[in-house]
C-alpha cells in the first residue's frame, strides 16, 4: 500500500492503495468518479480515456504509482449537467450518443484535441484525433458531426 | 499474489535505478509508458516483485544533436518524437513510424525505449531504427556498452540486454538533404493497430538523378525479429530507380522475410504484402525525391 497524492479535476486527492492499481480503478473506486469506463482494459478502445497533464491517455494502463503529483482531468471535470462544455452540448444536440459507454472517453479525447489546435479541423483531422476511441453503436457519423459543431462554436465564441 | 499487488519503486535518478537493479534477491520489471507492460501484468504473464517506475528519471528524456549525431533519451514519448522539429528534419523515417504507433493515447504514453525493450517483432519504431543505423546504449552500474540496433534483438521479446542493464540512449548519424526515408505499415485498421507487415526505407540519393548511392530496408512483423532485406538493398544501387527497377527489387522481398501465420494474417499473405509495401514505398519515395529535385533547394 502506498499513499498517492495527485490532482483530479483541479482538486487535490490522496488515496491509499496498491501502486499497481490502475488509475481507472482508483478514479472509479477511490475517487468516486465513475464517468470513465473500462471496456477492453488493454489500450485498444479508449473508453477509459482521461487527460493527464493535458494529453489524453488510457487510464486502464496507467498505474497509480505513476500518477503522484500529476494533473488528471476526467469527463466529470470537463463540464457538469448544468454547465456543459461545448463538446458535451454538441453530443446532445447532434444525438452522438446511443448506449453512452464510449462517450466519456470520446468527450475527453475531443476536448483535449480541440484544446491543442487553433483552427477549424477537417473531417480527416478529427478522425485521426479520435482514432483511439471505438464506438460500437453510432457508426461515428454523428460523433464526427458533433465534434465539428463543437469546434465551430468554440471558434465563434473565441472571435466574439 | 494478485498482479495488481506488485509493489513499485520510483527511483529519482539513473544511478539510483541502476543500484536497485543490482539487487539479486528481488525480481524487477521496468515500467515506462505501460502500454505493453501493464497489459502483460493484467494477463498474469509477469510475476515480479517490483515495478521500477522510470517516469521520474528526467535524465532519460531528451532529444539533442551533437556534431553529426542525434541522441534520443529512451523515455521520450512517441508524441514528443512526432512533434520534434529536429527529428522531422533529420529522421523522417522515425517520425513516420511513431505516427503509426497506435492512436493518440498510445503515442502520448508509449516511449521509444519501451518499444525497443519490449522487442516485439511488430514494434513500429524498430524497423525505422534499423534503417537509420541506430546505436543503442546500455548502462549498468559497472559501465556502458553500445549495441547496434541490428544486433540488439535476438527473438520475440528477447534482447541482448542483461537484467541489470537499462537502455540509456538511442543515437544515429544526422542525415543530409540527399537522404530520404519512409515508413509504411499495413494493419487491420488504421488507428491503434498492430502491424501485419511494416517496412522502413532509407536511401541516399545522387543529386539531380534517380540513382541511389546506398540504402537500408528493414521489415517488421515478418520474422522473429525485425529483418534487414540485404538482397533488396544490394539491388538499390544497380541503376536508376525506375518503376521497372523498383518492381524488380520488390519482387525479391519475399525471399528476405520469414513470416508465421497467426491471428492477424497468414504467412503467404504477409509475404505478398511485404513485396507490395516495399514497391509502394520505394515508388512514393522516389516520386517525392523527384518532385523536390525540380524545385531548387
Ligand atoms: S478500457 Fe482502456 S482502452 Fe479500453
Ligand atoms: S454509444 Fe454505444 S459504444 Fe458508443
Amino acid at each position: 500500500m502506498k499513499t498517492i497524492d495527485f490532482f483530479v479535476n483541479g482538486t487535490e486527492v490522496s488515496v491509499t492503495c496498491s501502486p499497481s492499481k490502475t488509475l481507472l480503478d482508483v478514479l472509479r473506486e477511490d475517487a468516486g468518479l465513475t464517468g470513465s469506463k473500462e471496456c477492453c482494459g488493454k489500450g485498444e478502445c479508449g473508453s477509459c480515456t482521461v487527460s493527464m497533464n493535458g494529453l489524453p491517455v488510457c487510464s486502464c494502463l496507467v498505474l497509480a504509482g505513476q500518477v503522484h503529483g500529476e494533473n488528471v482531468i476526467t469527463v466529470e471535470g470537463i463540464g457538469t449537467p448544468e454547465n456543459m462544455d461545448p463538446v458535451q452540448q454538441a453530443f446532445m444536440d447532434e444525438g452522438a450518443t446511443q448506449c453512452g459507454y464510449c462517450t466519456p472517453g470520446l468527450i475527453v479525447s475531443a476536448r483535449s484535441y480541440l484544446n491543442s489546435i487553433g483552427h477549424l479541423p477537417g473531417l480527416d483531422e478529427i478522425k485521426q484525433a479520435l482514432g483511439g476511441n471505438l464506438c460500437r453503436c453510432t457508426g461515428y457519423t454523428k460523433i464526427l458531426k458533433a465534434v465539428q459543431t463543437a469546434a465551430q462554436s468554440q471558434l465563434t465564441f473565441r472571435d466574439l | 499474489m494478485y498482479a495488481s499487488e506488485i509493489d513499485m519503486l520510483s527511483p529519482r535518478s539513473l544511478l539510483e535505478c541502476l543500484y536497485l537493479l543490482e539487487n539479486e534477491k528481488a525480481s524487477f520489471r521496468l515500467l515506462a509508458g505501460g502500454t505493453d507492460a501493464v497489459v502483460r501484468m493484467k494477463e498474469g504473464k509477469w510475476q515480479h516483485d517490483y515495478w521500477l517506475n522510470l517516469k521520474n528519471i528526467d535524465e532519460l528524456k531528451f532529444i539533442t544533436i551533437e556534431k553529426d549525431e542525434i541522441h534520443i533519451g529512451p523515455l521520450t514519448t512517441h508524441s514528443e518524437i512526432i512533434s520534434s522539429p529536429l527529428l522531422q528534419d533529420h529522421a523522417d523515417v522515425l517520425v513516420q513510424a511513431c505516427r503509426e504507433v497506435g492512436a493518440a493515447q498510445m503515442q502520448n504514453m508509449g516511449t521509444i525505449g519501451g518499444n525497443i525493450g519490449t522487442a516485439s517483432p511488430a514494434g513500429d519504431t524498430i524497423p525505422a531504427l534499423f534503417a537509420l543505423g541506430a546505436i543503442i546504449e546500455l548502462t549498468s552500474i559497472t559501465g556502458k556498452r553500445q549495441v547496434s540496433a541490428e544486433d540488439f534483438f535476438v527473438g520475440p521479446g528477447k534482447t541482448v540486454a542483461f537484467p541489470n542493464e537499462i537502455i540509456t540512449k538511442i543515437s544515429f548519424k544526422v542525415r543530409g538533404k540527399h537522404d530520404i526515408g519512409l515508413f509504411q505499415k499495413l494493419g487491420p485498421r488504421k488507428a491503434q493497430s498492430i502491424s501485419i507487415v511494416n517496412v522502413a526505407i532509407s536511401l541516399s540519393m545522387k543529386e539531380g538523378t534517380k540513382e541511389c548511392l546506398g540504402g537500408r530496408i528493414a521489415f517488421g512483423s515478418v520474422g522473429p525479429t525485425v529483418l534487414r532485406a540485404k538482397k533488396c538493398e544490394a539491388m538499390l544501387t544497380l541503376g536508376e530507380l525506375s518503376p521497372d527497377m523498383i518492381s524488380n527489387i520488390s519482387s525479391v522481398a519475399w525471399k528476405e522475410v520469414m513470416p508465421i501465420s497467426d491471428i492477424r494474417a497468414s504467412a503467404s499473405y504477409r509475404r505478398d504484402m511485404a513485396s507490395a509495401l516495399l514497391e509502394r514505398g520505394l515508388y512514393r519515395l522516389i516520386k517525392r525525391w523527384a518532385d523536390n529535385e525540380r524545385k531548387p533547394f
